[in-house]
């Protein structure tokens, strides 16, 4: 459960977002969560649902997730395409060795805060 | 755009309607972009920068608990006493065990505790280094490897510096890991399936586990041996001297 200590830095920088702009209330929080980044999605949620209740700055926030392609590059061709679940196989030339990049970053992308 | 009354967000006003509501909103979107794993990221560049100073290369020890981490370490150290100098950080939820088995064999090492954290981060091996240095010959070494905690899982999302990252696989846990924990595999350089003096006794073939893992990743680097017989040993011996014979030549 790592993502427990994921929310945790996630609310950390959502107190200082809030601090910084001088408001008391965060509505909503926009999180991009890359389909190798190694998180399960549904057990980030599970810790910010709980962790969020811990204060009354996220209290009652709306956490979305999104869920951004990463690139996959045929070691054959070259060819590189984007997915959320990795291809069989090059889409040009059926091989099957494709070297994955970007997708693994856990990326808090927008904050709503009053 | 605000929902419910169709004001532009950023700026402030009061609806004053008709109805008995009255509100205030001052809500603001910000856009901000930046990695979660940011704070821990920027550590693990300051850590693996002060290995490069030091001429150190650094190795990160992925597995489940029980796949062989500390007694590859032990056989290890006993291959390479005299050429290469060692030191360990040692990760574990509790207890100092491994860190006496790895104490045992005369090298420098600092046990980490994580109090129930799953995984170690680059903070934990910021200080952790610094306590090794203060350890009989803990400031002169050529390969730190850092034993994380046991789980394939969690650990894989914390860079700690490391140059390179091994997993490991024993034979018993059955050769469907990569693709169920693709990110292990997938970040790292090395895999290692441990335990083979056990093959006779389990179903792992280990070409089959071989190619899922190269599947996952083709640029890695894949071994199988035990530490138990010395089988095998002999491929990641020669890995670790050529790693630590090329960080000499950088060095020079
Ligand atoms: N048969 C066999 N057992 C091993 C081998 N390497 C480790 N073990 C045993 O596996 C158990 C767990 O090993 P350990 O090194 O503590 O695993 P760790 O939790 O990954 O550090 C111990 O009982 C070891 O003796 C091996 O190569 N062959
Ligand atoms: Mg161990
Ligand atoms: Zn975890
Ligand atoms: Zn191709």
């Amino acid at each position: 459960m790592h993502e427990m200590s994921l929310v945790q830095g996630l609310i950390d920088q959502l107190v200082s977002l809030a601090a910084e702009h001088d408001k008391n209330k965060i509505l909503t929080v926009t999180v991009d969560i890359g389909p190798l980044s190694g998180v399960a999605i549904d057990s980030f949620q599970f810790a910010f649902d709980i962790l969020s209740k811990e204060n009354s700055l996220t209290n009652g926030a709306s956490l979305t997730i999104i869920n951004s392609p990463a690139t996959y590059r045929c070691v054959q061709c070259g060819y590189e395409e984007s997915a959320s679940v990795r291809p069989d196989q090059c889409l040009k030339c059926k091989e099957s060795l494709l070297i994955p990049e970007g997708g693994d970053a856990i990326t808090l992308n927008q904050v709503e805060l009053e | 755009m605000c929902d419910s009354c169709g004001c532009d967000l950023t700026h402030t006003h009061t609806h004053d309607h008709d109805h008995d509501h009255k509100h205030t909103h001052n809500s603001q979107v910000i856009e901000v972009h930046k990695n979660l794993l940011a704070a821990n990221d920027a550590l693990a560049a300051g850590n693996r920068a002060h290995f490069d100073a030091k001429g150190i290369v650094a190795i990160n020890l992925i597995s489940s608990p029980g796949s062989g981490k500390t007694t590859l370490l032990e056989k290890t150290i006993e291959r390479l006493k005299g050429s290469i100098r060692i030191g360990v950080i040692e990760g574990d939820i509790e207890t100092d065990r491994d860190a006496q088995r790895i104490r045992a064999k005369g090298v420098p090492v600092i046990q980490l505790t994580t109090g129930g954290a799953c995984h170690l981060d680059a903070g934990q091996i910021h200080k952790g280094f610094h306590l090794l240095e203060h350890e009989p010959g803990g400031d002169q070494l050529d390969i730190l490897f850092i034993e994380n905690v046991g789980n394939l899982v969690c650990p894989a999302t914390f860079d700690l510096g490391e140059h390179q990252r091994v997993v490991l696989v024993s034979v018993p846990e059955g050769p469907d890991k990569p693709s169920k924990y693709p990110k292990a595999f997938i970040s790292s350089q090395v895999f290692v399936i441990s335990k083979t003096d056990l093959l006779p006794y389990f179903d792992f073939p280990v070409a089959e586990a071989k190619a899922d893992a190269l599947h996952l990743n083709p640029r890695l680097q894949v071994m199988d041996l035990s530490s138990t017989t010395g089988e095998g040993f002999d491929a990641w011996i020669e890995y670790l001297t050529s790693l630590h014979s090329k960080n000499q030549q950088t060095a020079a």
